[in-house]
């Protein structure tokens, strides 16, 4: 039987991130199998940050070191940006962002051999192959494992500001999906992918663990594919809905956001109501499909509000936390990207608007994500 | 029943045609099912069989109604490897030119010093054939990485590799093989006849991208306009370099690299040629098969097996000197240096067009040719196969391993 883990307590509201990056051929634009090799370039050389595989030879994940501010992560990111996109010309590949390569064939896809995504492989079939999608999941620290709960389901009325101001996946499979972000519907066909359960004690979620692990359900909880998940080892929470955006300024962008609400939701306590789930999915599911131009449901306040105004509203009520955490610059960036109702998947859609080829908006994600 | 043919029947040419091409397929399949044997292999036996060196199935008026598919597939190929040299990856990553400059050198030096002081023949000869030497046969490379979906690092390296010692070839054969003439001199006029093909045939090249360029910004970005845009660029290039004496080869290649290299505006689009070069592929190895002779093995002198040593040795030693700078494992090295040793379409070319200058040129530099071709068509496909499959980059690897 596997126990869970500890929750690890932090005192500080640290922030982390990982990112999953597309690896292309620069000729094609389409997918490059090329992990194995420009991992093992990348191990030759010092650089900030880990760089692992994931799950199929065309993806990388980018994982940042703990940061107390939005300022020192975005440094760190554009470092490692730097050296990443130094060592692919180099090896003449490109990396870009964007939750969905517009045009790559899934059946086309080789899983990174290892232990760990060979068994996924053997456990999901084909949906192993489907999950080259790419995502950003932002971790932030908690200092115990009760908050982590209450924090993973006071953040579900939050979940469609990130789907929304992340989303960068309008293209998948050779078509335009007319959703902002195609990426989620990958993840729905998992079958411990979701929500958490409704359990507010740690204690409680030990149990409910245990009780999956006893019958070999679960073996960690990496088994888990929750919008939004405790990570007990780091002693984290993990919003893992968003689309990998398209530089790394927005990246830091949205962890920075993801701070800010966390600080403003520990200090100023919710009262939690079940009730939040009873429009959960469609909520998510609008975010995905309109973007920013999304209406989502209250069912607390039994209200209809336009996603856009909802979030800028809540920027509004982060003034204070976002100046106490340094974080005011990529508030003041989100907001202005709200206003204009500018997401990555808009911008996306412009640039195949004016290329007519799915190909170069690829070649435009690659300059942009390795020079910006 | 007057009406009803005779019997033994009289299958014409183009009858031949089709049943070459349905032979090579199922000699493909039946390679395909042998460990380490690629198709190309499958092609190239059954070519063998039909042909006079097996049971003479086909005639002279077959092979002349291939030729034309034979030449565009030849060109397609040479097109699609200029495509492959792509001067911003040698701009970030000087040691592949430098691993390129050593075994392309290489191989020219000790080929050339072999058959020179060993072998005793002339100057020209000499360095024609070590010419001939450096230039990988990228059908084979193409081909088989085509079969086994080879993706990858090293494919990548071969494709670009094999582009650059292509490219000397091309540049030094052109140089050198008017200088193949009966009664030729140095002068002026052999002078500006190489300028003329060498230049002519780079302007040409560039010429015809400025004219596809024009034509694919009127037709736009339509995959299926871009296709017959690039075979019927191809075409043209083939008929209209012959014309005005203009090397085709070196014509295709130049628009390939143009293709690549100067599309700032990225008006044309990345064409597969799929089913069409797999059609070509096919017939241009059976037809490689048919004009096997096997009694040129048993003619293989040692310096048919000297020149295939060392063109072996210092293709391997060559890439395995600059693996650390190139940043390769030594199971990669050893896989791109393997993709290097295939020999065939673009050697025979060459030997013919030395015929065409001088049909009476020494017999020992086109008898060391043909037998190194029929000897490296048997190995070349399957040392390419073995790299591909030994580095994981094909897909049939893969796929073999999961079951």
């Amino acid at each position: 039987m596997t126990a869970l883990i500890p929750f690890k307590k932090n005192e500080t509201l640290t922030i982390g991130i990982e990112l999953e990056m597309q690896l292309v051929n620069l000729h094609t634009f389409n997918l490059a199998m090329e992990a194995e090799d420009f991992l093992r370039r990348l191990s030759e050389i010092s650089h900030p940050a880990e760089i692992k595989p994931e799950i199929t030879q065309s993806m990388i994940e980018i994982n940042s070191s703990i940061h107390h501010s939005y300022k020192s992560l975005l440094i760190e990111l554009q470092a490692i940006r730097n050296i990443l996109a130094e060592e692919a010309r180099k090896t003449h590949i490109g990396i870009c962002g964007g939750g969905t390569h517009p045009f790559q064939k899934w059946k086309e896809q080789r899983i990174f051999q290892n232990e760990r995504f060979s068994s996924v492989s053997e456990q999901y079939g084909y949906l192993a192959k489907q999950f080259t999608v790419f995502g950003q999941h932002i971790h932030i620290a908690c200092s115990n494992g009760d908050d982590a709960l209450y924090l993973c389901h006071a953040l579900a009325r939050y979940i469609p500001h990130f789907v929304a101001l992340s989303a960068s996946s309008p293209f998948s499979q050779e078509v335009d999906t007319a959703f902002d972000c195609s990426r989620l519907a990958i993840i729905s066909a998992f079958p411990l992918s979701g929500t958490p359960p409704w359990m507010l004690t740690w204690d409680e979620f030990d149990e409910y663990f245990n009780r999956l692990a006893d019958l070999e359900v679960v073996k960690n909880m990496k088994d888990f594919y929750w919008d939004i998940r405790p990570k007990p080892e780091f002693g984290t929470i993990e919003i893992r809905i968003g689309d990998t955006p398209l530089t790394i300024e927005k990246s830091a962008e949205l962890a920075a956001y993801a701070q800010t609400l966390v600080s403003w939701l520990l200090e100023n306590r919710q009262h939690l109501s079940r009730d939040i789930y009873l429009t959960y999915l469609i909520n998510r599911f609008r975010a995905a499909r309109f973007g920013l131009n999304a209406t989502i449901v209250d069912p607390i306040q039994k209200l209809h509000l336009s996603l856009a105004e909802d979030i800028l509203l809540t920027c509004d009520k982060l003034k204070y936390q976002a100046i106490k955490l340094n974080n005011n610059e990529a508030i003041e960036n989100i907001i202005r990207a709200v206003t204009n109702k500018n997401n990555d998947a808009s911008e996306l859609r412009k640039h195949y608007e004016k290329l007519q080829s799915l190909p170069d908006v690829v070649r435009v994600q690659t300059e942009k994500w390795m020079t910006s | 029943m007057h009406f009803l043919p005779k019997f033994p029947l009289h299958l014409n040419s183009i009858t031949l045609l089709g049943l070459t091409l349905l032979l090579g397929l199922i000699g493909g399949e039946i390679a395909k099912r042998i460990r380490f044997l690629p198709q190309i292999s499958g092609y190239i036996a059954v070519g063998f069989l039909i042909g006079s060196g097996g049971f003479n199935i086909v005639n002279q008026s077959v092979l002349a109604n291939a030729h034309l598919f034979i030449d565009i597939s030849l060109s397609l190929i040479l097109f699609e490897l200029g495509r492959h040299l792509d001067f911003s990856w040698l701009r970030h990553d000087l040691s592949i030119l430098y691993m390129s400059f050593a075994e392309s050198g290489m191989t020219f030096i000790f080929i050339f010093g072999v058959l020179y002081f060993l072998a005793g023949m002339h100057v020209l000869p000499s360095a024609l054939a070590a010419t001939i030497a450096i230039a990988t046969s990228p059908a084979v490379v193409m081909m088989v990485a085509y079969d086994l979906s080879a993706e990858g690092p090293v494919t990548r390296r071969a494709l670009i590799l094999t582009s650059l010692n292509n490219l000397y070839a091309l540049i030094l054969f052109i140089i050198l093989a008017p200088m193949a003439q009966p009664d030729v001199l140095l002068n002026y006029n052999l002078v500006t006849f190489i300028a003329y093909r060498l230049f002519g045939s780079i302007i040409l090249g560039l010429a015809i991208f400025i004219l596809i360029k024009f034509i694919a910004h009127l037709t736009g970005k339509h995959k299926g306009n871009q296709f017959v845009l690039f075979v019927g660029a191809v075409i043209f290039a083939i008929g209209f370099a012959h014309t005005i004496r203009c090397s085709s080869m070196l014509t295709l290649f130049f628009l390939g690299v143009a293709a690549r290299n100067l599309d700032r505006q990225h008006t044309l689009m990345e064409i597969n040629f799929g089913w069409l070069a797999r059609l070509f592929f096919i017939l241009l190895f059976v037809v490689t098969g048919v004009h096997l002779q096997l009694q040129e093995l048993w003619e293989a002198t040692w310096i048919v097996l000297l020149f295939i040593f060392v063109r072996i040795v210092t293709k391997i030693s060559s890439i395995w000197l600059f693996s650390k700078s190139s940043r390769l494992t030594k199971r990669q090295s050893l896989a791109l240096s393997f993709t290097l040793l295939p020999m065939a379409g673009v050697a025979i070319g060459m030997s013919n067009i030395l015929i065409d200058f001088n049909p009476n040129f020494d017999y020992r530099l086109l008898l060391i040719i043909t037998a190194a071709v029929v000897i490296l068509n048997i190995i070349g496909p399957i040392a390419t196969q073995i790299a591909f499959i030994m580095t994981g980059e094909s897909l049939l690897q893969q796929n073999s391993e999961r079951s």
